[in-house]
């Protein structure tokens, strides 16, 4: 039996994955009170996560068929070290399997209601990413440069990215920006077998982002971004099908371009007299295919002593449905124009629940490590009626799903 | 006439008397004869800016202050969250913007 090899439709999100991390990475290290040094100590840190979507409601799919959804178990590992005392570096790996069956095409029900038709349990592959980052510090600012590399069975994609940042107010502000490109390359699986997949696409993606940080008082910190990206070629997903009334077929297909605009605003407050820090943060988004969406997180991270910290999270999420997003097309469509049925790009909202714990200890007799177990939980629940903007029918597809992780890390 | 002085003389009294205006100080010369200020120095360099001297940084450092306390979780959140959502995350250069939901 001929094995199917099938990915998830935003595999290039590894590009941007790395793109996003490089900037987040040592930002973190580095801490929010500016130092304008390398990181003193190594850094050295290793995670492990599963990923589990929620079986698709048997009201929301064919009857009989397989309701299974998509796996992904990840291992991360992270080095990061000065080199000079003006140079710092670090590497990030990950390596990815993913198993399982993604939404594919929606069709309607005896009753004209949407129904998921799922890709069957055939998606069976892997993801290694690499990425690098260096940074050089000057007297009063940092400059970094980073540059990843991803690879799959059916994409590759390469990124660069270059940020900065520099300090006024004796280093209370903080302005910083950061360009990244990614060029990305995909070959769908199949594409002989399935006459809307493409053989070969390419995708180019940009990034241009200016942020302003401001130390309010001893105990918080506000930062607000902006984040403007561009993404041009191939932005449709190869993997997925629009059905028309009648059991016509048609190629996902998307606007070869689009342009987007995030608001990101985050809060950091410790509170001494509870030995705790809240984390706050707010985004806004636009696009050009319409797309809107808000985002609000808070956490609380409580310690207990010097060793244990617990951090329960909530997050919401809302988006209202791309311009061209249909369940499915009526009857006669000829199939022009710019549509999908991939419920991603569906009007829906978002809760997720997450708890972490942390146990800090250190071993003074090996070289005085200072190690880090974490372990922590989250559950993603989406659905229309969470929505700020809900639509009158919900997208079929809509996913739930737990991430459970452990980790470690160490400095020295 | 006298009133509009009189009223002039009041806001200037109780403008110069309260407390929250910031504090006029007349330029030294030593303030020109240092290096040129760069626009966006005189855009964003204002003393009520300066909130906490080096020495009281102590709580800042935190690791659980900063934006991203654990650099993989954050990288495998972020990832989640786009590869499922329509939005892509802020907050950085990242953001490539991949537009294939």
């Amino acid at each position: 039996m001929q094995l199917r090899r099938r990915v998830e439709g935003k595999r290039e999100s590894a590009a941007l994955r790395a793109l996003t991390t490089s900037a987040l990475a040592l930002s973190g290290l580095a801490r929010v009170a500016a130092a304008d040094a390398p990181i003193d100590e190594v850094y050295t840190a290793y995670s492990f996560s599963t990923y589990e979507e929620d079986e698709l409601e048997s009201s929301k799919g064919l009857p009989l068929a397989d309701h299974g959804r998509y796996e992904v178990t990840t291992h991360q590992a992270m080095l990061a070290a000065p080199i000079t005392d003006q140079i710092d570096f670090s590497l990030e790996v990950t390596h990815e399997k993913m198993s399982g069956a993604s939404p594919w095409y929606t069709v309607p029900d005896a009753a004209g209601a949407p129904v998921q038709v799922m890709s069957g349990p055939t998606i069976e592959d892997q993801r290694d990413d690499f990425l690098v980052k260096g940074n050089y510090f000057l007297e009063n600012a940092r400059l970094g440069l980073s540059s990843g590399y991803s690879s799959e069975n059916d994409y590759t994609a390469m990124n660069l990215g270059f940020d900065g940042e520099t300090h006024f107010n004796e280093k209370n502000t903080t302005l910083s920006g950061g360009l990244a490109l990614s060029l990305d390359e995909i070959d769908p699986v199949d594409a002989d077998l399935y006459p809307t997949r493409p053989g070969h696409e390419t995708k180019q993606s940009y990034a241009l982002n200016l942020g302003l940080a401001q130390i309010l008082n001893r105990r918080s910190v506000v930062q607000s971004s902006l984040t403007y990206a561009f993404g041009t070629g191939y932005l449709s997903d190869p993997y997925k099908q629009t059905f028309a009334e009648g059991g016509v077929f048609f190629a996902d297909e998307r606007p070869s371009s689009r342009h987007a605009l995030s608001w990101l605003t985050r809060y950091r407050r410790h509170i001494e007299e509870v030995e705790a820090t809240v984390h706050l943060s707010y985004q806004f988004y636009y696009d050009s295919w319409d797309v809107s969406s808000h985002t609000i997180e808070l956490a609380w991270y409580q310690s207990y002593g010097d060793s244990l910290q617990i951090t329960p999270s909530i997050r919401y999420y809302t988006q209202n449905e791309a311009s061209f997003y249909v369940n499915f097309l009526p009857l006669g469509d000829t199939g022009s124009g710019d549509y999908s049925s991939d419920y991603r790009l569906a009007s829906y909202g978002a809760l997720g629940f997450g708890i972490k714990g942390e146990y800090s200890f250190r071993t003074p007799w090996l070289t005085d490590i200072g190690w880090k177990l974490k372990l922590s939980y989250e559950r993603y629940m989406s659905s229309a009626d969470l929505a700020l903007d809900g639509p009158a029918v919900e997208a079929p597809g809509l996913v739930n799903f737990n991430v459970f992780s452990v980790g470690i890390s160490a400095v020295f | 006439m006298k009133r509009i002085v009189v009223c002039a003389a009041a806001l200037a009294l109780s403008a110069c008397g309260t407390a929250s205006w910031p504090e006029f100080k007349m330029p030294q010369l030593a303030e020109y004869t240092e290096r040129p200020r760069s626009y966006l120095e005189i855009c964003l360099e204002h003393d009520y800016l300066v909130r906490v001297k080096p020495w009281e940084r102590a709580v800042l450092t935190r690791v659980d202050m900063a934006w991203a306390p654990d650099p993989l979780e954050t990288a495998r959140r972020n990832h989640t969250f786009f590869s499922k959502e329509a939005s892509m995350p802020g907050g950085s250069a990242g953001g490539g913007g991949c537009g294939c939901n």
